[in-house]
């Protein structure tokens, strides 16, 4: 395929031709087991849990545990992303219940719930960029300076507007149950944090899941939503989203350096889009996407 | 009532006195730190509360909003 990918006159194709190839080279890309992800979801949360009893008996200084934890919550999402696009399997598949337990599992760290993500997340993907009802519209800002502003407003208890779209993209689905179970979820997370802390370990519960959490959540916003939907301005489907580069690679970008390639086939695995990005690039040319200069 | 639990539960005071107090008192301690007029804990109550409280008086834990 990428032989014939790169003997194409693609000027020579019509609008048919370039959506038969476009689909032809997603489609080889997707139906793939996605053992990287599975392992890093599972291995990611299990290294997160062994730091807590490793700090707690003394085996590991904190200051060793904190940057292992901020990393760990930082990662958390990705594995829990492919598996709300089932990319693990897909209903009524055997291993469906892997598929599940991997979106559960991975977001363990990040104190997050999964299926209130997925749909929320879905909805993202129906509406990116839409104004009213975009449920991550109000990640985006004219800068990157006025992200991280926005971003630090929107930790604070009041600001009830972002706080609101999440549950607000609930209900219009008909999943307003779900905000139960985020509640529940972050219920936990302070109860935790809560009783370690009256337990007399406050600064291992700080270091190891509360600071941890709010420096995922502003790196988590700016790489996977501000980033590749700056400026935001366009709604459709090639213009949605872009491709960029990252100061910090691909990797250090959590992978979104080709956000675009998942905007357009959400079934295909994080860990194929570089490879399916380069051989559609072609095609997104002449789409008008925005490649920026990858 | 339960929705009154909920809003208590995630409510800034309730943050303030039910993780930051000990940990502002666990950082004392840490530190050797301590004041004559109070246990680290009741002044790490007083800083911790009176910033609860201003963040659920002004929904804003850094006064901008």
């Amino acid at each position: 395929m990428a032989e014939v990918a790169r003997e194409t006159d693609w000027d020579a194709l019509s609008q048919d031709q370039l959506d038969a190839m476009e689909r032809k080279i997603a489609a080889k890309y997707m139906g793939h087991f996605p053992l990287g992800i599975v392992l890093w979801g599972f291995a990611n949360t299990a290294v997160w849990l062994a730091l807590w009893p490793l700090v707690l008996m003394g085996v590991m200084p904190l200051w060793l545990a904190f940057p292992i934890a901020v990393f760990n919550v930082c990662a958390a999402y990705l594995p829990s992303h492919d598996a709300q696009h089932s990319i693990v399997a897909r209903e009524g598949h055997k291993l469906r219940w892997l598929n599940e337990l991997l979106g559960h599992v991975s977001l363990i760290p990040f104190a997050a719930p999964f299926r209130y993500l997925r749909h929320t997340h879905f909805e993202h993907h129906t509406h990116a960029n839409d104004p009213a009802l975009d449920p991550d519209y109000d990640v985006h800002a004219q800068s990157r300076r006025d992200f991280f502003r926005k971003a630090l407003l929107r930790m604070q208890p009041g600001d009830t507007k972002g706080q609101q779209a999440y549950p607000a993209a609930l209900k219009r689905v008909g999943k307003e149950h779900l905000v139960l179970e985020a509640l529940a979820v972050r219920a936990v997370y302070v109860l935790v944090l809560f009783g370690m802390a009256w337990s007399g370990h406050a600064i291992e519960a700080a270091l190891l899941w509360w600071i941890p959490i709010l420096i995922s959540q502003v790196y988590i916003r700016y790489y996977l939503s501000w980033k590749p939907h700056h400026p935001g301005k366009d709604t459709g489907r090639y213009q949605d989203t872009s491709a960029f580069r990252s100061a910090l690679g691909n990797v250090g970008s959590s992978g979104m350096q080709y956000h675009i390639v998942h905007h357009l086939y959400p079934r295909i695995p994080l860990m194929q889009t570089p490879a399916a990005y380069r051989e559609l690039r072609p095609i997104l040319e002449r789409r008008g996407c925005d490649l920026g200069e990858l | 009532m339960i929705e009154k639990l909920v809003k208590l539960l995630f409510s800034p005071v309730t943050f303030a006195l039910a993780f930051l107090a000990p940990l502002f008192a666990q950082i004392l301690d840490a530190l050797a730190l301590s004041l004559p007029i109070a246990s680290n804990l009741t002044l790490a109550f007083i800083v911790a509360g009176t910033w609860g409280l201003m963040a659920q008086l002004r929904g804003s834990w850094i006064w901008l909003k």
